[in-house]
């Protein structure tokens, strides 16, 4: 099957493993990625000055994959993925909305019908190919390893919204992580946020709250954490040191994707899963697995 | 961060308070301060965020004291409070709300929000195309991950969001 992508920002400028490793995956259960040409930010920054041309970006990125043949979209970033969401919520039940934003996007020939469904990674790998087949496809099982997962607010939150997951007791990411072999470990923490949403505004206190969450994974001696957002990425795992510095702590905690986690137990190489990119100590889990 | 001086000097206005609850879709008159927000804050412990009390605040006609008070960018929107909201008078939707009134007044919106619109109209994205570094000190661009290029949007893109940012005329 085909499957369109918008990756968003983060990951098309900076958080290269995630695509690299959604792109050395999915191939192996059958999927091919559509890319979409000419992508905008999501919406997601603009929100706080502009509601309304937060919805103009989003609806006009799904316009794009609608042109580009796509009626299945994969949003593997969780605040594009809550941004798109909402859109499209809003889109359905505002016809004032759509004549004001329809005729901005007819000025580029674009039309969108609201005909798309979206997907984010945990609620594709989990419902649309299964933990089943990912079961079956597993060469290298995780077999002895203990992870903790961080879902990541924008995909559980609010549920009238996004229903990638239950909203306050999410399972998916764990599901996920025991199709592979490895054990998720609970903890009281799995809800907190990262803080990524008051970086611009509070640095200080985004990565106190990021070290809060930090503190309390460390002390459960885990292999590692396991994320599926850009965002929490940076703030839970390249930021460890800035982190660390903050609360007083020294952090080694290895941060990665669940895709990068999924390849390695795949049997793929682990530079084309990007894992040579992750700032925190993921070679610990490379070497255990080997 | 606190809100100081409240009680004794703010005055209620009408006109704001319309225009904060015309930007929403949230029941805000349905609150009755029952505080499930505030004790999930994420923003609570560090910076003394009280969804609740903007909630009253809002109901009050204190807008300009929310606005300028700069209480509003200490939200971290991790949604909980208006997931966990039972009366649909969802919070963090209000303080968007007041963060979009804040920009159209240019009243007290942190720098570092203003440098990403300017990024977004400019690039189409939030940042340019960054390279980055391995652990093992090596520098990679996307192209040297095997990565597609990047094809950005275009000029009508760029004036239909600044069209769109532009505050409407009264």
């Amino acid at each position: 099957m085909e499957i369109g992508v918008y990756w968003g920002c983060m990951i098309l400028t900076s958080q290269y493993a995630y695509e690299m490793s959604l792109r050395e995956v999915l191939p192996k259960f059958g999927i091919s990625i559509t890319d979409i040409d000419q992508v905008s930010c999501c919406g997601t920054p603009i929100k706080n000055v502009n509601q309304k041309a937060a919805i103009y970006l989003a609806v006009r990125n799904l316009a794009l994959a609608e042109k580009a043949g796509i009626n299945e979209l994969l949003v593997p970033c969780n605040g594009c993925y809550l941004s798109f969401s909402e859109a499209l919520h809003y889109w359905e039940k505002d016809d004032t909305l759509k004549r004001e934003l329809g005729s901005l996007l007819a000025e580029e020939g674009l039309e969108f019908n609201g005909n798309i469904k979206l997907w984010h990674t945990v609620n594709f790998l989990h419902d649309k190919i299964g933990t089943e087949k990912i079961k079956t496809a597993v060469k290298k099982p995780l077999n002895g390893f203990k992870f903790v997962t961080h879902p990541g607010c924008h995909i559980l939150r609010p549920s009238t919204i996004v229903n990638v997951d239950e909203p306050e007791k999410p399972r998916k990411l764990d599901n996920l992580l025991k199709a592979l072999g490895a054990e998720s470990i609970d903890y009281p923490e799995k809800l907190d946020c990262c803080g990524g949403g008051l970086l611009l505004s509070h640095s200080e206190s985004a990565l106190t709250i990021a070290g809060l969450k930090l503190k309390a994974i460390k002390s459960l001696n885990v292999d590692g954490l396991v994320v599926s957002c850009p965002s929490c990425k940076v703030m839970l795992g390249a930021k460890q040191e800035a982190v660390g510095a903050i609360v007083g702590e020294k952090f080694e905690i290895p941060v990665l994707y669940y895709t990068q986690l999924l390849g390695l137990a795949l049997g793929i190489e682990a530079e084309k899963l990007g894992l040579h990119l992750n700032q925190s100590p993921v070679d610990k889990i490379i070497e255990k697995l080997t | 961060m606190t809100v100081v001086d409240l009680m004794s000097e703010a005055k209620m206005n009408v006109e704001l308070r319309s225009k904060a609850i015309e930007k929403g879709r949230y029941e805000l008159y349905n609150c009755f301060q029952c505080m499930r927000c505030t004790s999930g804050c994420t923003s609570m412990k560090l910076l003394e965020l009280k969804p609740h009390q903007v909630v009253t605040m809002v109901k009050l006609g204190l807008i300009d004291e929310l606005i300028t008070s700069g209480i509003i960018w200490t939200c971290a929107m991790c949604l909980k409070c208006t997931e966990r909201c039972p009366q649909d008078a969802a919070p963090s939707d209000l303080i968007t709300a007041l963060r979009n009134l804040a920009f159209d007044m240019e009243a007290n919106v942190p720098e570092a929000y203003l440098k990403v619109v300017s990024t977004v109209l400019e690039v189409g994205l939030i940042q340019e195309e960054q390279k980055v570094t391995s652990r093992d000190f090596e520098v990679y661009d996307r192209g040297q991950l095997n990565l597609p290029k990047i094809s950005k949007p275009g000029e009508i893109f760029k004036n239909n969001l600044l069209i769109l940012l532009t505050p409407e005329e009264d």
